[in-house]
């Protein structure tokens, strides 16, 4: 448990940190309507670090940082006079364009260095669980001298981001944007960095109007959903970034529940059984037209209750299948077991000569493919099986969907009266 | 930046010797190899009677590789395809096929699939099932990492480079016995330098090392990837932290381009030493053939055990 502790305690500080930058910026970037632009000025600070290594550089080092800052800056200083064009060409066409151009010089410079490639799959995907001390102190410095430079500006920057476009407190606001989308690109990947921009602030936007307001907001909603996604991470050892952008969604959602208007507790419940009464329907409606092909909240439900497919098959069929099942499972079991035995062979005792191992090969092989024997018998019981479904299951499965439905739908109709 | 250049330069020469054999009724037979690897092999046996190209560059990644027009060009001139097989070059059929070439293809007498002659690791069935998990195909295909595994590939190539030039029988026989002898003798010495460390528990990030490890006696504990190119989360790292310090895990080997923050990270909290093994010819400097490939992994994890003792 201490190492996994001390494991997390880093990232969850930087997610923290990258909430509290991300959010204010991400506010700013919603009142411009330039959503896409982070991403833009990532991929431009990823194709200057691409630069630097094709250049001979290391990876990662301080010359990796001064490209991709110079690019990003140069992107910066673009999405400040494209905002002044923007009455011929929306700034959002300048942006897409950006990003697919850098996208793409990325890929023909990549070509020039293969050993940069991964480099380049890092800045882009990121490992926030491999974020170590310095960078937390870098971080904490940087976005704290930006944040100053913010606080005492906040009112220009808020007046630019809404009103008249402003060279100055434009080209202040993409410059300090490129700057930190330079560094937590690199640490946190652009999925993960988008999540904290835009998530957050759409949060604070649902619940105030008001700058202030919004980000406090904002900033106590992104450090839940980091605090969940870490969680999620650890208890299902999922991929963390990945998680923790689900775990926004997830936060989004609720928010977006709690938002409804005059909705209230009975309305969010509402809701909760119209979406769950329209998958059943859905599913329903699946099986009864083919059962023979994946059937996934049918297949949840029966991994979660414990009820198999076996439930709707004859006595014969039901003995078949637990023969394919329990041949199946002793087949892995012998497969497992010759694998331990050869991988302690290799560095115990003498050690298989090349025939032993061409052997156990044959052997692994050969219960490999008995096991997918037996599945296939198991996945085609299952279809005859489902097949019988389609009326056990299915049509009950659809009318008490349908009447779930009309009994949610008919209160609000009375109310709307 | 060196081997940007060399890149660039390698590919100016092999595409102007593209252009001229493809006039020339007398030039060298062509001998394209999927890997580094392969051609380094090829190289050896060789003794100049063939004409040898890589697809996939120096330090590229072969299971992500993407074929250019330049290399449908070089696989149309090509006399014989050398291959890793078991699904770890998977896109050659595709560029055989737009190729053209029905000799080339699986099966046909001018691909050499160098798997079959060898005894495989982790064998999972004959076909490939998504539900297995790792992308890797029919068994684990990182053969090449066991040196004693170049004999019988050497004489396979040898074999067949003499069914295509037989007029230079001869010299490719010597080169190939010129080959097996400087392999014996080397192959015995890196035996010696590892050794003492027999045993030793080791973890790798990508599961790349299996032959390797079976060569020279050495105990793989866990792979740090749960599967192919998904990065470890946060349960596993904590439980291999555990692991490593329960079975005294001294080394964490890894590709010099994958990422090494998570195999840090892991050294950092259990004294292990991250120690960057080249997987395959020129991906590391000092690795410019297949024999100085082995020079340099085994030194460097021979140190690496060295100190940790």
């Amino acid at each position: 448990m201490g190492d996994l502790a001390s494991l997390l305690l880093l990232p969850f500080l930087a997610a923290v940190i990258f909430v509290g930058m991300h959010t204010w910026l991400g506010l700013q970037v919603l009142r411009r309507g330039v959503v896409f632009a982070d991403l833009a000025l990532a991929q431009l600070s990823a194709l200057g670090a691409t630069v630097a290594v094709a250049a001979g550089h290391a990876p990662g080092g301080p010359a990796g940082f001064g490209y991709a800052l110079l690019f990003a800056g140069a992107g910066a200083v673009l999405l400040t006079f494209s905002r002044r064009v923007s009455a011929q060409v929306s700034q959002e066409a300048v942006i897409g364009i950006v990003y697919v151009v850098a996208t793409a010089l990325t890929v023909l410079v990549v070509d020039r260095s293969p050993q940069g490639a991964e480099h380049v799959k890092r800045m882009l995907v990121g490992d926030i669980l491999t974020v170590g001390a310095g960078n937390v102190q870098t971080l904490a410095l940087l976005y704290g001298a930006v944040g100053l430079l913010h606080l005492a500006c906040r009112r220009k920057l808020l007046a630019a981001a809404g009103g008249a476009p402003t060279l100055l407190w434009d080209l202040v606001f993409y410059g300090s944007f490129g700057l930190v989308v330079t560094s937590s690109v690199a640490l946190a990947g652009v999925l993960l960095v988008f999540a904290f921009l835009i998530i957050p602030a759409v949060i604070g936007t649902l619940f105030s109007p008001r700058a202030g307001a919004a980000l406090g907001i904002g900033w106590a909603a992104g450090t839940l959903a980091s605090l969940l996604g870490f969680a999620a991470s650890v208890a299902l050892d999922l991929p963390t970034g990945a998680a923790m952008v689900a775990a926004f969604a997830a936060v989004l959602l609720g928010a977006v529940l709690l938002h409804v208007p005059r909705a209230g507790p009975r309305g969010v419940a509402m809701a909760a059984v119209g979406v769950v009464a329209l998958a059943v329907l859905a599913q329903g409606i699946w099986l009864i037209a083919s059962p023979a092909s994946d059937q996934p909240l049918l297949a949840a439900f029966e991994r979660v209750s414990g009820l198999g497919p076996e439930r709707s098959m004859t006595a014969g069929e039901r003995r078949i299948f637990a023969e394919a099942t329990e041949t199946e499972a002793r087949n892995r079991r012998e497969v497992e077991r010759l694998r331990a035995a050869e991988r302690e062979a290799r560095w115990k005792g003498e050690g298989l000569g090349e025939e032993d191992l061409r052997r156990v090969a044959s052997f692994q092989q050969t219960f490999n493919e008995m096991g997918r024997g037996e599945r296939f018998v198991q996945d085609h019981l299952r279809a005859v099986a489902r097949e019988r479904e389609r009326w056990t299951v299915g049509v009950p499965a659809v009318a008490a969907s349908v009447l779930a439905l009309l009994l949610v739908y008919r209160p609000r109709r009375r109310r709307a009266t | 930046m060196d081997r940007a250049v060399a890149g660039l330069r390698r590919r100016g020469v092999l595409a102007a010797l593209v252009l001229l054999s493809g006039g020339s009724a007398h030039a060298q037979p062509s001998v394209v190899a999927t890997t580094p690897d392969l051609a380094s092999l090829a190289n050896a046996v060789s003794d100049g009677a063939v004409r040898v190209e890589s697809l996939v560059p120096p330090g590229g990644d072969a299971e992500a590789f993407q074929p250019r027009p330049a290399h449908l060009a070089l696989v149309r001139g090509a006399s014989l395809v050398l291959r890793i097989g078991l699904g770890y070059d998977e896109w050659l059929d595709r560029l055989l096929d737009q190729a053209g070439r029905p000799s080339l293809r699986r099966g046909g007498e001018g691909q050499l699939d160098l798997s079959t002659g060898v005894a495989l690791l982790e064998v999972q069935g004959s076909s490939v099932e998504a539900r297995s998990g790792h992308a890797h195909g029919a068994a684990n295909p990182h053969y090449w990492l066991d040196p004693a595994n170049a004999g019988p590939m050497s004489a396979a190539i040898a074999e067949a480079l003499v069914h295509l030039v037989p007029e230079r029988r001869s010299e490719i026989e010597a080169a190939h016995a010129r080959f097996a002898a400087d392999l014996r003798g080397r192959l015995a010495a890196w035996t010696v330098r590892l050794a003492p460390h027999r045993g030793a528990a080791l973890v790798a990030y990508h599961n790349s090392w299996p032959y390797f490890a079976r060569r020279f006696r050495l105990n793989i504990v866990e792979v740090m990837e749960p599967k192919e190119g998904v990065p470890p989360g946060p349960a596993r790292l904590a439980a291999l932290a555990a692991s490593m310090r329960a079975q005294d895990v001294r080394a964490i080997l890894i590709e010099p381009f994958a990422p090494a923050d998570a195999a840090r990270a892991l050294a950092a909290r259990t004294g292990a030493r991250v120690v960057p093994l080249a997987p395959s010819v020129e991906s590391a400097p000092g690795t410019g053939g297949y024999l100085a490939l082995f020079d340099h992994d085994v030194e460097l994890l021979a140190a690496a055990l060295d100190e940790a003792r």
